[in-house]
């Protein structure tokens, strides 16, 4: 258990370990030490922490836009200054600017108002969707990963108001894979994820009277299927890329699968 | 007259330094201490890397960039405020003599991995402020700037031993101070006295410096 070099301060290597600058024999030199050495393990959870805050804390620095125009007139690259001195010089300045201002202000209200005012387009259909391609984007698209819905149903427990029913469906040709909390508004809601071939299911849901009446149905946004129905107070919504008929046929399986 | 010469050359300037404006003014932040020298240091360095453009071979604009940051800065500082700048001889024997002591010293005292994870900024930005010029640049150049040794040996022209002393130095004295230190509460300066201590001895062989008797081994 020696190191070719600095005997007298192992930690040395520590620091060159985790900033990757050792060979992989060292590497392995340095990892058996800190195995065998808890000081040295905690040294190095302490240089970790510090790189870590260092980098992520610190803030970035951004060079002032004068900064910039003063080296690039030092080296004679774009008379910035003087080209926007001639800018302003050729219009009245203040009528742009009050009229910019203004419409600035309009622009800006009338995006926030459509922003909080969704049109009626803007459905639960859509944030299911929304949730949906978010889940697809994410490292994996559940938070709980298990085909066995005695694990799925109580991790609900505890995490929502209202455990979901949990069937599983492998036999009708849609295996459990897990299980997710997404946000509709700002309420938390279930959402089992079902696979059916390479098609990943989202089914999300609802007590019946936590939403908007429903319209019922299979619809299509984004180049998702949609499909929504009602089972005994609770709105179904299922969101997937796969064939609308697929779909349908998942909405039976479930309706009819045993408790 | 030279202007497609100088005009290739504003391209390249262009295209190789002012991508990397932020760092370089980041670098000559950390070093000047400030929002304005860092100003002058930056506009000073980026004349040097427009002059010295030709000479540039292309392999790391980065690191060749903040080299000549470091540079300017350094030049600068002599000029504006020598007395910032220590003597380099002075501290690395101090440094040579605490590196081995440094994580064993700290012992018990030494804070949780935890208590350093939740360093706010301003208590970061103190820390690093306050430590010698030497081990600022070079945990500046490591961990802000993330140049590697090899590059940091290179910019500021010791051996990467060194570099890796200097580092490690560096850390140490953070790590102990963030986590002693109550936000807000900075004393100015604690390593003054070290570094001015006399160098008795040839620091490479004499250990026993601190009044703690060493006699752990690895």
């Amino acid at each position: 258990m020696t190191t070719p070099t600095d005997p007298d301060d192992p930690s040395l290597l520590v620091h060159a370990y985790l900033d990757g600058e050792l060979d992989p024999v060292h590497a392995l030199e340095v990892e058996r030490q800190l195995d065998a050495s808890p000081a040295l393990a905690s040294e190095r959870d302490r240089i970790e922490a510090l790189r870590g805050a260092i980098r992520d804390r610190l803030p970035r620095e951004t060079p002032s836009p004068e900064l910039v125009r003063r080296v690039e007139a030092a080296i004679g690259l774009a008379p910035v200054p003087s080209r926007s001195v001639a800018r302003a010089a050729s219009q009245p300045s203040w009528r742009a600017l009050a009229a910019s201002v203004l419409l600035a202000a309009i622009v800006g209200s009338l995006a926030t108002w459509f922003a909080l005012h969704p049109g009626p387009g803007e459905t639960t259909a859509d944030l299911m969707v929304g949730n949906h391609l978010r889940a697809l984007m994410a490292p994996q698209p559940f938070d709980v990963a298990s085909s066995d819905r005695h694990t799925v149903k109580p991790w609900f427990n505890g995490r929502i108001p209202e455990a979901p029913r949990v069937v599983d469906l492998a036999s009708e040709g849609f295996p459990l894979v897990g299980g997710r909390i997404d946000v509709i508004g700002r309420d938390p809601v279930p959402t089992l994820v079902y696979r059916h071939r390479q098609h990943l299911i989202s089914l999300t849901a609802v007590p019946a009277q936590a939403l908007a009446p429903l319209a019922g149905g299979a619809g299509a946004i984004a180049g998702f299927n949609t499909l929504t129905w009602t089972d005994n107070g609770v709105a179904y919504w299922a969101v997937s890329d796969t064939a609308a008929a697929d779909l349908a046929a998942f909405e039976k399986a479930f309706r009819e699968a045993g408790p | 007259m030279e202007s497609p010469r100088t005009e290739d050359d504003q391209a390249r300037f262009r295209s190789v330094v002012l991508p990397h404006l932020a760092d370089a003014y980041t670098l000559a932040r950390w070093l000047t201490g400030n929002r304005t020298d860092a100003e002058d240091v930056v506009q000073e360095a980026c004349l040097r890397a427009f002059r010295g453009i030709g000479g540039f071979a292309g392999v790391n604009a980065r690191a060749w960039l903040l080299t000549i940051v470091r540079n300017a800065a350094f030049s600068w500082m002599g000029k504006n405020r020598p007395a910032a700048l220590v003597m380099v001889d002075d501290l690395e024997a101090v440094e040579q003599r605490q590196v081995g002591d440094g994580w064993q010293d700290a012992g018990p005292q030494t804070p949780e991995a935890a208590l350093i994870a939740k360093a706010d900024a301003a208590q970061l930005e103190r820390a690093i402020a306050e430590l010698p010029a030497p081990f600022r640049e070079t945990l500046v150049l490591r961990d802000v700037a993330g140049l590697d040794y090899r590059e940091i040996a290179e910019a500021t022209k010791v051996p990467i031993g060194t570099v890796m002393s200097r580092l490690a130095r560096a850390r140490q004295r953070l790590i102990a101070k963030i986590g002693t230190n109550e936000p807000g509460t900075s004393k100015p300066e604690t390593s003054k006295p070290e570094m001015s201590k006399p160098q008795t001895s040839k620091p490479q062989t004499s250990k026993p410096q601190t009044s703690k008797p060493q006699t752990s081994k690895p």
